[in-house]
């Protein structure tokens, strides 16, 4: 009965887990994104060499900043800097970015 | 006398050079106005209601027809991105620099034009802005 209890409580953590290590912290996620108004945090900044406007991120969907900064961390999506970036990023990190750009309202809200 | 002549030859040539640096400058302008203004009405060759039409018929199930839905929470947000932005990362899905089976399969049956008018149309709507800190 015991032992039943302890791996329901074990399966329950477990699967709890994941989550919590996935929830980003956006308050961690401003501080950590600060580098990233460099480039993001200007309106209309230009990437060089091909010139085109560096993408607005504010109000971007959480789930799809995290895909976009692992993909340039294993370098399945190529672009130098964001490489440079992603490189120095572990997955709490890329999390709580994530929920810091989701945070900032965009243009509609 | 002839120290004389040697510094009046120079004195002339500095000025012969002022006039023709002078001439060159203005000439670099006008060539320089000329591309920018071509570049520019190439560049907003976009037709966003042509854009919208296609939107509706290929974009719209994933991103919604004016690009502030998303289908699953990894595809991002178009309304009110970058317009050159979304040309570029539309070309590169095209020609594969950029790689996802989805967006790829898309991409392929995307004109240039097309690209244009899809990437005017969703620039325009209200959705995404710059990141605010402060």
């Amino acid at each position: 009965m015991l032992n039943r209890l302890f791996a329901t409580l074990a399966l329950i953590l477990a699967s709890i887990a994941p989550a919590l290590a996935e929830s980003g912290d956006p308050e961690r996620g401003a501080v950590i994104a600060f580098t990233c108004s460099g480039c993001h945090g200007i309106p209309f900044y230009n990437n060089a060499y091909p010139t085109y406007s560096v993408p607005r991120l504010g109000g971007q969907n959480e789930g799809y900043i995290i895909s976009a900064l692992k993909a340039y961390r294993s370098g399945e999506r190529k672009h130098t800097t964001m490489q440079a970036q992603a490189n120095t990023l572990s997955d709490q990190d890329i999390a709580d970015i994530a929920a810091y750009f989701v945070s900032l309202s965009g243009n509609s809200e | 006398m002839k120290l004389h002549f040697k510094i009046s030859n120079i004195q002339s040539r500095r000025q012969l050079f002022g006039s023709m640096h002078a001439l060159r400058i203005s000439l670099l302008v006008v060539v320089l106005s000329a591309f920018s203004l071509a570049t520019t009405s190439v560049m907003a060759s976009g037709n966003p209601a042509r854009g919208q039409e296609l939107a509706g018929q290929v974009c719209a199930s994933c991103h919604g027809a004016d690009g502030n839905m998303a289908l699953a929470d990894d595809y991002p947000i178009l309304a009110g991105q970058h317009r050159d932005y979304l040309v570029v990362a539309l070309k590169a899905y095209r020609s594969g620099d950029r790689e996802n089976a989805i967006m790829g399969s898309f991409a392929q049956n995307l004109s240039d034009q097309d690209i244009e008018d899809l990437a005017a149309w969703f620039a325009r709507q209200e959705g995404l802005g710059e990141l605010g800190f402060d």
